[in-house]
């Protein structure tokens, strides 16, 4: 069974990165191509027979891979401040320089921008439509801000038009039965990665195996391939012993650091346990609806980031609790404002620890050491 | 009722707001752009202030409400889109509804549909006053004019046009002409050491001026929230409209047309929208052959670096 699940997660991954570096000496792509932020809705892009990728996913991989330093530096000779995303600058640097890890992800045809992660996202998809002078989307997604008919009726005119827009960029028909096809398949990986994540901490399993497989939610939600692999591994889980592990239980609240090979600072941690994290719950969202359009909007308009400071504290600390932490990790992230304020309510001790997902060399390890023997010291008294 | 507003997004026509020019008691937030971290201070202090009313077009502005949700005062996010189609202007007029019925149920009022029209007028009157100054900008002290303009957005609307009006024509000593990009220029003081410095200010997009002056008339149509909302985004565009091509395009042709002779890009740190600007800027100026210098500070009242940085500038011009 083990072997399954690697050769799915094999799968899939080559059937992402085939077409890096592959199109750079002027061959022709077979199908369109788009560049999304994390939440857009591509079950619309899937259906129309667009190809699309994940510039912040890439941006994750080349820290992985010890990469990101000289493309940060890059960025900011391209006049991109290093105050900015990390992701952005990481990227800026990989289509300036036509360098990665694992190649370039081919030119695109289209950007699809979202804000409803953050409002960054969209000011950085204007700089790469400046670079490659290709159509820019924006979508807005209101979130909670406004009355729910007001936001659906937005936000279904813009994926209507959305629809439009592709269908004359690529001349293909949509298909709302496709697409509800393939809803129903993100309903599946999500609702498998659901049983992986209730589970996960009460078994020998480090977060640094979600950290990483939640990457198939990202890229691949929609495909039937994704279910089946989360299906297997949450099975493979089930059939694990329960863990016999010791450590005080702790919430990881913030993005995982890809440049660490554990993607989080294990070796600082002594006498902690992660039993959960938030990021891992960020692409669980809600397809429900009576049609297409009211499922991408529930979907796409109330993701975690999107949603109001009470809602996020209510949502934040259900998943606390269901973890048994008693205290919390939280990061303040350089490259990400709006992930470190979601934490700003949540009533267990936690340590704040000025870090950067991306850029290995913004963490003072020394100031973080000692925050983390404060809280181990609050916790013992 | 004394709301605080922060945006050039937020419709006038709607109620008096005080517009946020500065802030210079306690900071209490440093790692968000420091307008809008000044802006959480001052309606957190000041108990002359009852109420916020703030945009959420950025990631600072977005994370305001979580800072300020305990003051017990007024707080109202204007849904403010990051497009400009009709799509959106739809979207905007109803946002601007729902403000008002926010305003009405706290502040128990009752806003008429010719109060929002006679305060449109009051609008168009007042941005009329500033784009003509605005297209005679060389015949002005920059900084002289902002802070009357940033005088008058306190005021209410009625009181805001004969504000702008007083504004007299004193002519530059500069020679350098220059362009000025960036978000509210808080601190005039900046304003006045670019003409020090030797500069004639002859253009800007900034959202008190350059911005101001470009913004349509609200027409009195049948559905004047829809007009407001045009009229609002339809204006010169901020980045957070996201179209920094056309942004880009229009600052360059006013260039032109304005011989310009050097670019003041002016933001606060942290600010993304116009740091991610900056980068495709800093290359459109490069690749017209126009000097660029960028100032970044870190709070509304931060112009210590201004000095040197300018007269180095002002010497290679």
């Amino acid at each position: 069974m083990a072997q399954s699940i690697i050769k799915l997660q094999a799968s899939l991954m080559k059937d992402y990165y085939k077409n890096f570096s592959k199109f750079l000496r002027g061959k022709t792509p077979e199908t369109k191509i788009a560049w999304v932020t994390s939440f857009a809705p591509v079950e619309i892009l899937e259906a129309m027979g667009i190809s699309y990728y994940y510039p912040e996913s890439y941006a994750a991989v080349i820290a992985a891979s010890e990469k990101e330093q000289p493309l940060l530096a890059v960025s900011e000779d391209q006049f991109l401040s290093c105050d900015c995303c990390s992701y952005s600058c990481c990227i800026e640097g990989c289509v300036q320089l036509q360098e990665g890890p694992r190649g370039v992800p081919p030119k695109p045809d289209i950007l699809i921008a979202t804000n409803n992660q953050c409002s960054t996202l969209p000011n950085w998809w204007n700089i790469l439509a400046k670079r490659y002078d290709v159509p820019l989307i924006v979508l807005d997604y209101p979130g909670e801000r406004i009355d729910r008919g007001v936001a659906m009726e937005y936000v279904t005119a813009q994926h209507k038009k959305l629809i439009e827009e592709l269908s004359r960029l690529t001349g293909n028909e949509f298909s709302a039965e496709r697409t509800e096809e393939l809803i129903q398949n993100s309903r599946k990986s999500i609702a498998e990665w659901k049983r992986i994540v209730e589970t996960w901490s009460r078994h020998d399993i480090e977060p640094t195996s979600l950290f990483d497989d939640i990457s198939f939610l990202i890229t691949s939600r929609c495909k039937p391939e994704t279910a089946e692999l989360y299906s297997m591994m949450a099975d493979q889980i089930s059939e694990m012993p329960e863990t016999t592990k010791e450590g005080i239980p702790v919430f990881w609240t913030g993005y995982p650091l890809w440049y660490h090979p554990d993607r989080y600072l294990r070796p600082l941690m002594d006498g902690f346990r992660v039993v959960g994290s938030n990021y891992i719950t960020w692409w669980i969202i809600d397809y429900s609806g009576k049609d297409i359009f009211e499922q991408l909007f529930n979907a796409y308009n109330y993701t975690f980031l999107n949603l109001s400071q009470q809602t996020r504290n209510k949502q934040l600390g259900d998943v606390i609790r269901r973890s048994g932490a008693v205290c919390a990790i939280t990061l303040h992230n350089k490259s990400c404002k709006c992930d470190f304020v979601s934490a700003r309510d949540i009533d267990i001790p936690q340590a704040e620890i000025e870090i950067d997902m991306i850029d290995r060399t913004f963490t003072d390890e020394k100031k973080a050491v000692a925050q983390l023997d404060i809280l181990r010291e609050t916790l013992c008294r | 009722m004394k709301l605080l507003s922060m945006s050039g997004f937020i419709p006038e026509p709607i109620c008096d707001t005080v517009r946020f020019t500065h802030y210079s008691g306690s900071r209490n937030i440093s790692h968000y752009c420091g307008y809008a971290s000044d802006f959480i201070s001052q309606v957190m202090s000041d108990d002359s202030i009852d109420g916020a009313v703030f945009p959420h077009t950025c990631d600072s502005s977005r994370i305001m409400k979580s800072y300020m949700s305990d003051s017990g005062k007024f707080m109202y996010q204007m849904n403010v889109p990051i497009r400009g189609d009709d799509i959106a202007v739809r979207f905007f007029a109803e946002s601007i509804k729902d403000y008002q019925r926010h305003v009405e149920e706290y502040y128990s009022v009752a806003i008429s549909q010719d109060e929002i029209k006679e305060r449109s007028e009051l609008v168009n009157r007042r941005n009329a006053a500033v784009r003509e100054l605005y297209n005679d900008l060389a015949s002005v002290s920059y900084a002289q004019y902002l802070e009357q303009i940033h005088k008058a957005l306190c005021l209410p609307l009625a009181e805001q046009t004969a504000c702008i009006s007083g504004v007299k024509k004193a002519g530059s000593r500069g020679t350098k002409r220059a362009f000025v990009v960036g978000s509210f220029l808080s601190d005039t003081d900046i304003a006045a050491k670019i003409e020090e410095y030797g500069f004639v200010v002859v253009g800007d997009d900034l959202p008190e001026s350059g911005r101001l002056s470009s913004r349509p008339e609200v027409t009195p149509e049948t559905d004047i929230y829809a007009s407001i909302a045009r009229s609002i985004l339809h204006s010169r565009i901020s980045p957070t409209q996201n179209d920094f091509s056309g942004l880009i395009r229009r600052d360059l042709d006013e260039m032109k047309q304005r011989d310009v002779q050097a670019v003041l890009f002016i933001s606060q740190k942290y600010c993304e929208p116009y740091e991610y600007l900056y980068s495709v800027y800093k290359k459109a100026m490069n690749e017209a052959g126009i000097p660029i210098l960028k100032l970044s500070f870190t709070n509304s009242e931060d112009s210590q670096k201004a000095d040197l940085l300018l007269e180095s500038f002002a010497d290679t011009i």
